[in-house]
């Protein structure tokens, strides 16, 4: 039984890591309708930025923010000078998901080029080691701060979102953006916004999860792909379910690891992702499809 | 667009005596091409054709049939591994190709199911899972993966006095031909209209007929036993195989191949196949920077020409057919 | 007066070959209510949406001017911000929205004192809305749409205002009540622009009409004129024509004067 505890609370520090990778994919899907293939590739690009700044003597928490910055600009970047003139030219759904991928090389061979491909350690401040005890259950000091942070950043995404002015236009733009365009609303801006937020959402993510990891340019990868799982385990749609999918997809991945086996701990958890989907094709608390024939 | 009178024309695969020239021309210049060119233009040229299959593959789910896989890499993997033990068992090349291109074929009938109910990007992470669980099972499963050095298969050897390479040039060249021209078949025939016509509204679709089920089953299992032999002749022609060659990559490579080069076509499929592979090699000598250089280079066919290359090549031959006019 | 919009020979293609407008030209004056009737496909709603800026790099050709500016070729965000209102065939609701939120959205960009002013308004003209203020947009009826999109375009205080069927799929009952409260709203200064299939009822609230039909404007009046006219009236208002022959079929379809 204590194991059980163990597990489910190591499931949920990883589990809010990809509850915030997750969520910067659903605020994306959701704003453009777009797969961000780039988004783990980004969240790296940012994470070596904090670890150049940290490099240069910068304190934790500036650094922390400059590359959050840093990783916001780059989405925005990207946003601006490719995705709209490649809307203005009528790409095809498929074909702005293939740009997120082109962007993901290109960050990947940057990284790859400037911060070099040798595993790095990542200095952070708060300890890996420190633990402490509650019962019979370890938690260490990294993944109190992980999974507090995780409910923080839930906490300001809800306030932003629901209760703000420019969280109502983030809202009225995903869901019409004709109609929210004839009401004067900046959608331009108010998208980019949207994939500024998400990747700065995801180099968060990457910065909780580096020290834990040893950093190199492919870190992200595997995080990605199950933040992406938990984004679509919630309902890609749904900022809620991205942070439920997150934290189902972390406890039941690391019960799947310590009860089953732990060589096939992904396989597990995308075994859990097709049975769900199986019962609810759109996803946790995804909307049903409504399909007018 | 063309205009078609009669029935006989539609069946035809090409229509207009310009495009026979230049089809020959372009099938002439490719049997000639190994006489003439140096050996590792040959090489790469092989692995294009091999490519080509697996994108046809792939174009027929994406492009007809509207349905986004990204577990391609995983048939790629069973097609390879399945071919590897049956050539280990002594079986010849051809039977073992068709068993490479049935048991991914089989797996992805199974893999069809869940499209039954999901739909674009559900249905794209649970083929995600798919890859993913393929590749985690040969990694972990040495029996299946051949060991820790990995697989060695027998190449073919060479005949006719040719060498290896001319040799595998021009094997992959026929059998990628024969692909070719079968999904050229299956696109002109009742299959190929029931894919199109699911991708474009599926529920219509049902309505005037079309088995819904059996047709996107179908198009997975196409789609997959094209895959599973192009994983065959990758393994044949590379002699070894190990799961690292078969990563979410993979996959994605495939999916650029059938973007860059253009939807629902076979030629766009051709053009992609080459693109993936080209791209790469030619800038090869940036050593770091290729990744940054393919991303730049799919970046800016894809900002200029949404519909790929192909979209590119159909504006081009419009352009000239009405040369003087427009 | 001076034209508050000024249409010259605006065309719009689709898909680059596809010609919806050719060469239209049209002008409206200031408090006035205009209406554009035509047969599907005639190009009315392309009309307004080439007006509001939703097609990209449309008009093609020509220009249109609004109080003395050029508009065309101008984001649909820019447009919306000078004081024109589009309200689309769809009603272009946020329909995960409430009711509040989306008449909050209405006011976007607007800081004065007038909001205020400008709630109690349209609650006077449409008092439902103040009942469902909590409820989701989706939830509404058609009807209760068609007013909630009319008081959200309301609040932006438009200079002019487009509506694009506001009619449709509406009980004639619901329909009336809609046009009761347009003809409101232009006693209250607002320009309208509207484009109709129901001629009767378009006609009965517009100062001044135009007829279009493939793409071009065939006929201009006022509204009694249009009233007045035979083929109007026969085509649009469904007036006459069936007595023309006296054996009770027609021998040739009656030649339009356009």
């Amino acid at each position: 039984m204590t194991n059980f505890f163990q597990y489910v609370v190591s499931g949920l520090s990883t589990g809010s890591i990809y509850a915030l990778v997750a969520l910067g994919l659903a605020l994306v899907y959701r704003s453009t309708r777009i797969l961000h293939f780039a988004h783990g590739d980004i969240t790296t690009a940012g994470t070596f930025f904090a670890f150049t700044l940290l490099g240069l003597n910068l304190h934790f928490w500036p650094a922390f923010i400059l590359a959050m910055v840093f990783g916001a600009l780059i989405a925005m970047t990207f946003y601006f000078c490719v995705l709209v003139p490649a809307q203005r030219r009528e790409a095809t759904q498929l074909g702005q998901i293939i740009l997120t991928v082109g962007l993901g090389l290109i960050l990947q061979g940057l990284i790859s080029y400037f911060g070099g491909t040798e595993p790095q350690s990542f200095p952070f401040p708060l300890s890996d080691t420190k633990i402490y005890r509650l019962g019979n259950v370890v938690i260490s000091e990294l993944s109190i701060g992980t999974f507090g942070i995780g409910l923080l950043t839930c906490l300001f995404l809800y306030l932003l979102v629901q209760k703000t002015r420019l969280g109502l236009a983030m809202r009225a733009t995903s869901e019409n953006l004709p109609a929210a365009q004839t009401m004067g609303i900046p959608t331009r801006g108010i998208l980019a916004l949207s994939w500024g937020l998400a990747a700065a959402l995801g180099v968060l993510a990457g910065l909780f999860l580096a020290p834990t990891l040893l950093l190199d340019p492919f870190f992200m990868l595997e995080p990605f792909l199950k933040g992406f799982a938990a984004a679509i385990l919630g309902g890609l749609n749904s900022l809620p379910g991205a942070i439920i999918g997150g934290l189902i997809l972390g406890v039941s991945e690391s019960l799947a690891g310590g009860f089953i086996s732990i060589a096939f701990k992904n396989t597990f958890a995308f075994l859990i992702i097709i049975l769900v989907l199986l019962v609810r094709p759109e996803g946790l608390l995804g909307e049903e499809f409504i399909e007018r024939v | 667009m063309d205009l078609i009178e009669s029935y006989k024309e539609e069946l035809q695969l090409i229509r207009k005596p310009w495009t026979r020239v230049w089809v020959g021309a372009f099938v002439l210049a490719l049997l000639l091409l190994p006489w003439y060119a140096p050996e590792h233009i040959t090489y790469v040229f092989s692995i294009i054709f091999i490519y080509t299959v697996g994108v046809q593959g792939q174009n027929l789910l994406i492009g007809y049939t509207g349905q986004i896989s990204f577990g391609q890499a995983g048939f790629l993997a069973i097609g390879a591994f399945t071919f590897g033990h049956l050539s280990r068992l002594g079986i010849p090349w051809p039977i073992g190709l068709l068993g490479a291109g049935l048991a991914a074929g089989l797996f992805g009938l199974v893999v069809g199911f869940p499209s039954l109910r999901l739909k674009g990007p559900y249905l794209a992470i649970v083929t995600l899972g798919f890859g993913v669980a393929v590749y985690q099972v040969f990694v972990n499963s040495e029996v299946l993966s051949g060991g820790r050095m990995g697989m060695i298969i027998q190449k073919l050897s060479p005949h006719f006095g040719l060498s290896r390479i001319t040799y595998n040039y021009y094997f992959n060249f026929l059998i990628a031909l024969l692909f070719t021209l079968v999904s050229y078949n299956i696109i002109s025939s009742y299959m190929g209209r029931a894919f199109i016509a699911i991708r474009d509204n599926d529920i219509a679709a049902e309505v005037i007929g079309v088995n819904l089920t059996f047709y996107k089953l179908l198009s997975f299992a196409v789609s997959s036993f094209y895959t599973g032999v192009q994983g065959g002749l990758y393994g044949l022609f590379l002699g070894y195989l190990e799961p690292n060659m078969f990563t979410f990559m993979e996959a994605i490579t495939l999916f650029v191949a059938v973007i860059i080069g253009g939807l629902a076509s076979v030629e766009g499929s051709i053009m992609g196949a080459a693109f993936v592979i080209l791209v790469p090699q030619v800038f090869s000598s940036f050593k770091e920077m290729v990744p940054v250089v393919y991303g730049v280079t799919i970046l800016i066919v894809l900002i200029f020409e949404p519909y790929g290359l192909y979209g590119r090549w159909f504006k081009m031959r419009l352009y000239f057919r009405n040369w003087p006019f427009r | 007066m001076t034209a508050l919009l000024k249409i010259a020979s605006i065309e719009t293609l689709y898909y680059d070959r596809i010609y919806a407008l050719q060469g239209l030209s049209l002008e409206i004056n200031e408090k006035e209510v205009f209406t554009v009737l035509g047969p599907n496909g005639a190009g009315k709603t392309t009309l307004l949406k080439t007006i509001a800026g939703l097609l990209k790099d449309q008009p093609n050709k020509g220009t249109i001017q609004f109080m003395g500016k050029r508009i065309h070729r101008l984001a649909p965000e820019r447009v919306s911000r000078l004081g024109i209102v589009y309200v689309p065939e769809d009603r272009g609701l946020f329909r995960e929205l409430t009711v509040k939120e989306n008449l909050d959205l209405g006011c976007w960009g607007r800081k004065d004192k007038g909001i205020h002013d400008d709630f109690e308004f349209i609650y006077q003209l449409f008092p439902i809305l103040k009942e469902r203020s909590k409820q989701q947009a989706e939830t509404l009826s058609g009807g209760e749409q068609q007013m909630l999109t009319m008081a959200r375009a309301m609040l932006r205080r438009p200079k002019l205002l487009m509506l694009d069927e506001p009619s449709l799929g509406l009980a004639p009952l619901v329909a009336r009540h809609v046009y009761d409260a347009l003809s409101q709203i232009s006693q209250a200064g607002t320009t309208i622009l509207l484009v109709e299939q129901n001629a009767r009822m378009a006609l009965r609230i517009a100062d001044f009409g135009y007829i279009m039909e493939s793409g071009r404007i065939v006929l201009e009046g006022t509204s009694k004129e249009l009233q007045e006219n035979e083929d109007v009236q026969e085509l649009y208002l469904g007036l006459g024509g069936e007595t023309v022959s006296p054996k009770g079929w027609r021998l040739y379809k009656k030649r339009r004067t356009w």
